[in-house]
């Protein structure tokens, strides 16, 4: 009963060890973007309700391949018979753009495993470089969209034809087909605002050599989960909004 | 502060094996998944039948994307866990939304 039962070292109750193998600042990122999942997807339920409620109206739910067919610097041409223009074919350059600053981002990451400074500070700016390139394109297809075409609507709001788009009435169908493509757009937009803030943050600290007086260069591997989550929700986002 | 930094420094692996090759193979699914989506848009009708198929598509997509780019593959199979199987409730959360916003606009219409 006096004896004292010696803890074994090796128990994961001896603290200092993560149940999980990685550290609190990676689980962390992990649990944020789980419940960052869950907002977008509440937020693509609520565009298939939408969409699957505006059945029955009058204004009929458009097709995105006869809203999203142009591409800068290319008019006239129509590549599925006439008036039919480009496409989906912008929205799969952002596609290619955004697969290609994820890959970047894990040879930034495979970099930093081998402590390789210039090698993670080049492959950091691509991926900048490819976020601020996605931004772009997204603020030229919002332009697009919200000037509309010349033909206006195809049909009447109290008698007048609409043009162009905003958040309470649009010329391609019903209100909540403009809104709900901005706010989730819009929403995705802005995360990938936020990572390439942070991407810039954390190459300065690259080229300071934080991370090499820190002896890991694990911030990379963090910021790099939030990048691939931004990569993953515009997958689910453009099949929603594009193709479906 | 002491505690926390020799936390990580013995949490963090080094680098388990994804190599340069396996990053650019992915790279390579991942477009053409994407390329697959694309012709499947083009050549097929817009039925429910090929929505399924973008959806599964989009599955295989973050398959790649969570499993090798975000490293998951390789971490412990509890961590994998935590996150994927309450997402496979918000999954079944998503099915169950959208059949019911089916049956709301049968109800929309019939009491309109």
């Amino acid at each position: 009963m006096s004896e004292s039962v010696a803890l074994n070292p090796n128990s994961a109750w001896t603290g200092g060890k993560s149940p999980f193998g990685v550290s609190y600042g990676k689980l962390m990122m992990w649990v944020f973007l789980l419940s960052d999942a869950f907002t977008f997807s509440s937020l693509l339920v609520t565009y298939g309700c939408n969409r699957y409620l505006s059945g029955g109206s009058e204004i009929k739910w458009p097709h995105p391949d006869q809203v999203f067919n142009h591409f800068p610097g290319i008019h006239g041409v129509d590549m599925l018979g006439p008036g039919s223009g480009l496409p989906l074919l912008f929205v799969s350059l952002m596609t290619f753009i955004l697969i290609f600053s994820s890959v970047t981002m894990v040879l930034a990451v495979e970099a930093g495993s081998r402590k390789h400074r210039n090698d993670v500070a080049f492959y950091m700016f691509l991926t900048i470089i490819g976020g601020i390139a996605f931004l772009s394109c997204q603020a030229w297809e919002w332009t697009q969209f919200i000037q509309g075409s010349h033909e206006g609507s195809k049909f009447l709001v109290n008698g007048e034809k609409i043009y162009g788009a905003n958040l309470f009435l649009n010329e391609y169908g019903p209100a909540a087909f403009a809104g709900l493509f901005f706010i989730v757009t819009g929403f995705h937009g802005f995360h990938v605002l936020s990572g390439v803030v942070l991407n810039v943050i954390i190459y300065v600290n690259v080229i300071k050599g934080t991370y090499d007086k820190r002896g890991h260069y694990e911030m990379i591997e963090k910021v790099g989960l939030y990048w691939h989550f931004v990569d993953l929700v515009w997958v689910f986002v453009f099949t929603f909004f594009y193709l479906i | 502060m002491e505690h926390t930094d020799n936390t990580e420094h013995t949490e963090h692996h080094e680098g388990h094996g994804i190599s340069k090759k396996a990053i650019w193979r992915t790279f390579g699914i991942l477009s053409f998944l994407t390329v697959v989506d694309f012709a499947i848009f083009f050549n097929m009708d817009g039925t429910m039948s090929r929505n399924m198929i973008f959806v599964a598509l989009g599955i295989i997509k973050s398959y790649y994307i969570v499993g090798i780019f975000m490293h998951m593959n390789y971490e412990v199979k509890r961590l994998a866990g935590i996150i994927l199987l309450p997402f496979g409730f918000i999954l079944g959360l998503i099915a169950a939304l959208l059949y019911e916003g089916d049956r709301w606009s049968v109800i929309k219409w019939f009491v309109e």
